[in-house]
């Protein structure tokens, strides 16, 4: 049974024209003049128990808005979403008792209080036994490294201490589902590497379903077995991760800046010429029939290479890959 | 059914003790509001001295009479100078109406106890003033247990009245952005016709008639006049009817406006 069920789901906003001032904002009661935006357009797909996804798209893409609707504080326009048998906008309050939500930008805690008052305040709201609390506490205070935090004032913290302190207090009630939307946004890697180690750890020990949405690929190589990867709203892809590997892993971009004519350079072996400008060559190779040092050895014992630098395929490129239909084309292990 | 109950009164409670805590966060501002209400209060005492000075009673109430009462109506002016709208529109403009939304309480139910509950507070941080309104400008408070406990009442169930007036004008916030007028307005209207500036039966019949169609004189003039003196213990039982006619309706429909609101939710950010 799917823990999460989304069939034909599409959010359109209707954006309303203002004018400004008193008089602007009566006019816009009385008499609305609208424009419509789709930010999710038709995504349908479902979530077992104890699954990781990684919810994933470019800025703007829809994902956001997608797990507000998932979460309930968003009516759908049109299609049907189903969370732990719940209609999760009608029964909003009911299915927040079993879910948990950080949104990368804001925070459920209260911003002048010391952490530790926001904590017990959470576990007092979602009624969490107290020796389950304290056990929970002590668990999450190891993984997390909150020892000093719980003494500090929301307000006083960084924004990696700030993320610590969010998803401590939004797993302390042992939600069934959590949507994490954003959650390494701005970390720097040893933040990261602990939060995702904490992630891992409650979806191994407690069984618990993780929504992630992201554009950090190291997030989702480490956390997410499955990836569900949309664009403008519409979802583009719905399967595992080492598809998505196993095509963009492949091949590598290499980029060459050249003195002379790029032109004149014959295409190593296992390299295609993907860009050439007079004075710029960009080859991608395959992996598996050669390495980067032998392209660059190649070009450049053909003509003067000023610079060359090798890219790592980051999301945005691999999502305008898939997007143009690479993964029509024919996978190879 | 005891055992639901004893759950709620516990989870709303945790809420609602989190307000003082932040209040005092922020301890400067305690003074300047005692300093800003004795300051008023002293102008007011002064000014009524002056409309007295000619007179020795206006539409019935003498100088000791309205004196009271304006300066019980002071004490408590800043509970019905809320700024609810501009909250809102601010909860839903930063996206932290989301986080609210998602907290597994119901909403309206949660501000209210916070808002009630903080009465309590109100009424401890208030007593210096009171203290030094008695002592500087003879402010005369009752003895009878019966009048406090019955303005107690009073007070407890006009507060909730405004409260659920003005949730329904809040939800105006998830239509528009202009929310920070509308909300000062609110509080303009709300502070002349709650009877803070002068007792509601000193103004013209057609003024009254229309204090009387808003609900702002429910948390301060109704409450005030039983306190001053200058209403009787024996009117209580029709205003506190009168109250709840105003509680049970506006409780309605503001349930119903936030209802169709939120369908409009399009919490900003993310
Ligand atoms: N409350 C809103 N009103 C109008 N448009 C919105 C609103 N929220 C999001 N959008 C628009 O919908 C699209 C998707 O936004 P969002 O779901 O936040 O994207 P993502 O989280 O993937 O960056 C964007 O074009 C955004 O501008
Ligand atoms: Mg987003």
């Amino acid at each position: 049974m799917p823990i999460i069920q989304a069939e034909n789901l599409s959010k359109v906003f209707r954006i309303p024209h203002k004018d400004p001032g008193v008089a602007g904002a009566f006019k816009a009661v009385l008499r609305p003049r609208f424009e419509d935006k789709v930010a999710v357009n038709g995504i349908s797909f479902s979530v077992e128990p104890g699954e990781i996804v990684g919810y994933i798209g470019v800025n703007g893409a829809g994902k956001s808005t997608t797990i507000k609707m998932l979460t309930g504080i968003l009516m759908p326009t049109r299609g049907n979403v189903q969370v732990l048998g719940r209609d999760p906008h009608r029964q909003r309050v009911a299915n927040a008792r079993d879910i948990g939500v950080v949104f990368g930008q804001r925070s459920q805690l209260w911003w002048d209080l010391a952490f530790i008052e926001s904590l017990n305040l959470v576990a007092k709201i979602y009624e969490v036994p107290p020796a389950r609390y304290k056990q929970l506490l002590d668990q999450f205070a190891e993984t997390l490294e909150l020892g000093e935090l719980l003494r500090v004032p929301i307000r006083n913290m960084s924004l990696g201490q700030k993320m610590r302190a969010e998803l401590a207090a939004t797993l302390i009630h042992a939600p069934r589902i959590v949507y994490l939307d954003e959650p390494t946004i701005g970390l720097d890697l040893i933040v990261k590497e602990r939060i995702r180690e904490f992630i891992k750890q409650q979806n191994r020990a407690a069984g618990t379903t993780v929504i992630l949405t992201t554009h950090d690929l190291g997030d989702i190589e480490e956390l997410c077995p499955r990836v569900i990867i949309i664009d403008a709203g519409a979802l583009i892809y719905d399967g595992p991760i080492s598809t998505i590997k196993a095509r963009f892993g492949k091949y590598r971009e290499i980029t060459f800046e050249t003195l002379g004519d790029a032109s004149a350079c014959a295409v190593p072996p296992g390299a295609e010429i993907v860009g050439a400008e007079p004075r710029k060559l960009t080859l991608r190779f395959d992996r598996t029939l050669t390495t980067a040092s032998q392209v660059a050895q190649a070009v450049m014992n053909a003509i003067e290479v000023k610079d060359f630098s090798l890219a790592e395929p980051d999301l945005a490129s691999v999502i305008k890959q898939i997007y143009g239909g690479a993964l029509r084309e024919p996978v190879t292990p | 059914m005891m055992q639901a109950l004893r759950r709620r009164i516990k989870v709303y409670g945790a809420f609602a003790a989190m307000a003082p805590k932040d209040y005092f966060a922020y301890t400067a501002w305690v003074w300047v509001e005692f300093i800003a209400q004795f300051l008023t209060m002293t102008i007011f005492v002064h000014f009524w001295r002056a409309v007295y000075a000619n007179t020795s009673t206006l539409n019935g109430l003498n100088l000791p009479q309205t004196l009271n009462y304006i300066m019980l109506a002071q004490v408590l002016a800043p509970l019905v100078q809320t700024r609810t709208i501009f909250q809102f529109g601010f909860l839903i403009q930063n996206g932290q109406m989301a986080i609210e939304l998602l907290r597994p309480v119901d909403f309206q139910a949660r501000v209210l106890v916070d808002t009630l509950g903080w009465l309590g507070m109100y009424a401890l941080l208030k007593t210096p003033l009171l203290l030094i309104a008695v002592i500087l400008f003879g402010l005369q408070l009752p003895t009878s247990p019966a009048v406090w406990l019955a303005f107690g009442i009073l007070l407890v169930l006009g507060r909730a009245v405004v409260f659920y007036f003005d949730w329904i004008f809040a939800c105006l916030a998830f239509y528009t952005t202009e929310t920070w007028g509308l909300s000062v307005v609110r509080v303009g209207v709300a502070t002349f016709f709650s009877g803070i500036l002068i007792p509601i039966a000193m103004m013209p019949g057609w003024l009254q008639q229309l204090a009387g169609a808003m609900p702002f004189a429910q948390a301060i003039y109704v409450p005030t006049s039983l306190l001053s003196g200058i209403a009787s213990l024996a009117d209580a039982p029709r205003v506190l009817l009168i109250q709840l006619g105003w509680l049970i309706a506006l409780a309605i429909l503001s349930r119903a406006v936030f209802n169709v609101a939120i369908r409009k939710v399009t919490v900003q950010g993310g």
